[in-house]
This record gives C-alpha cells, sequence and structure tokens, in this order.
C-alpha cells in the first residue's frame, strides 16, 4: 500500500513542477513582454503541460488504486448508492374555477357597492362607512 | 491495472526530467562555454529534482512488490 501512496505523493509533486514550468519564464523574465513567444519559452511551457497532465494522471490513477486496496482490506467500506425513490406527486388541491370565485366574491361586491351608494351616512351600528372613511380624512 | 497507469505515468515523468536537463543544450538557448542563463537553471534544477523524484518513486514501488512477492513465496512454502 505504502508504494501507491508514495507514488501518489511523487506525482502531485510533478504535477506541482509542470505549472511551475509553464509559469516560469513570465515569472523569471526569460520571455520579453508583447513579443512573441521565444524558444526556451514554448519548450518550457509545453514540457509544463506534459509533465502536469501526465501527473495528474499518474496522481488519480494512484488514488484509485489505493481506495481499491483499502475497499479490499475493509478498511473503508462503501456505501451502495440507494437510489432515492421519484417523490410521488402529490395531488394538488382542486382550484376553484372562475365561476366558483365569483359567486364566492359576489357578496362582497355586493356590500361593497351597498356602502358606496350609503356614503355619508351611518350604519345601523353606529360604524362609518369603510370607504368613506378613507375620504373623510 | 489502475496502479500500473500510474507506474507508466512515474516512467514517463522520470524521461520528462531527463528531456528538461537535455532541453538548454538540445534547444540551443543555452550557448556553449557561456555562463547559465535563468531559463538553463531553471530546467537544470526541475528537471533534476522530477527526475530524482520519480526515479525514487519507481525503486520504492519495485522493493515494495518484491517484498510482498517474497512474504507470498514464504507463505506458500509453509
Amino acid at each position: 500500500m505504502i508504494r501507491k501512496f508514495v507514488g501518489a505523493v511523487a506525482a502531485s509533486l510533478a504535477v506541482l513542477a509542470g505549472l511551475w514550468l509553464m509559469i516560469a519564464p513570465f515569472a523569471l523574465g526569460t520571455q520579453p513582454e508583447n513579443a512573441d513567444w521565444t524558444d526556451p519559452t514554448l519548450s518550457e511551457f509545453f514540457t509544463g503541460l506534459g509533465v502536469a497532465v501526465v501527473g495528474l494522471a499518474g496522481v488519480i490513477s494512484f488514488a484509485m488504486a489505493l481506495h481499491e486496496e483499502l475497499v479490499a482490506r475493509g478498511l473503508v467500506v462503501v456505501r451502495p448508492r440507494v437510489s432515492e425513490p421519484e417523490p410521488e406527486a402529490v395531488p394538488s388541491a382542486p382550484q376553484a374555477s372562475s365561476a366558483e370565485l365569483a359567486t364566492l366574491l359576489a357578496p362582497l361586491v355586493e356590500a361593497l357597492r351597498e356602502d358606496l351608494n350609503n356614503t355619508g351616512e351611518h350604519r345601523r351600528n353606529g360604524k362609518a362607512p369603510l370607504v368613506g372613511v378613507e375620504e373623510n380624512r | 491495472m489502475k496502479a500500473k497507469v500510474g507506474v507508466s505515468a512515474l516512467v514517463l515523468l522520470f524521461l520528462g526530467g531527463l528531456w528538461l536537463v537535455a532541453a538548454p543544450f538540445a534547444v540551443g538557448y543555452q550557448p556553449r562555454g557561456a555562463a547559465y542563463v535563468d531559463a538553463t537553471v531553471n530546467d537544470l534544477w526541475l528537471g533534476g529534482s522530477l527526475a530524482a523524484v520519480s526515479f525514487v518513486a519507481l525503486v520504492i514501488y519495485a522493493a515494495d512488490a518484491l517484498r510482498e512477492l517474497a512474504r507470498r513465496g514464504k507463505h506458500a512454502e509453509n
């Protein structure tokens, strides 16, 4: 198991080295600004790219091999993915149709109309009409 | 299988390190007989380190694999 761990560490160091190689010409100033890439820049950049990609592949493969061995030894338990059942569609409450809504609101509309017609008069219970209150302020 | 891909990557990295050491002279951006330019110094250090690290990792991998092989052989004898 230790050999896979060592391999993963070495590969991750290689990834870092590759990334450094890609930026080194610009960081060290060997690449003149606003000029075409020079031979050292091209060489370092593409070598760094290759090193980084190969290193990343090495890290991934060593990490997967390590995980596989840990699972085989029983040190890591792989939880089986339980596919969650799709939530059943809750039947929505029957929506009132516009005709039912009109029937429901009809008394309210009627009351408002009466209230508007009786503007200025007191109601039987002594309260001011709803509309008149705002107008009298 | 996965470890084999990793070992192949280490071999490629070792070769890449060797290339980095040779690159300044192979590509020609290090003039002969002159003091090392910055790019050369960078490549030499990085290439040498990369080759060394990947070589050591390969050696450790091989040693551990051999040790496991020997242990299995010992168990088989018993």
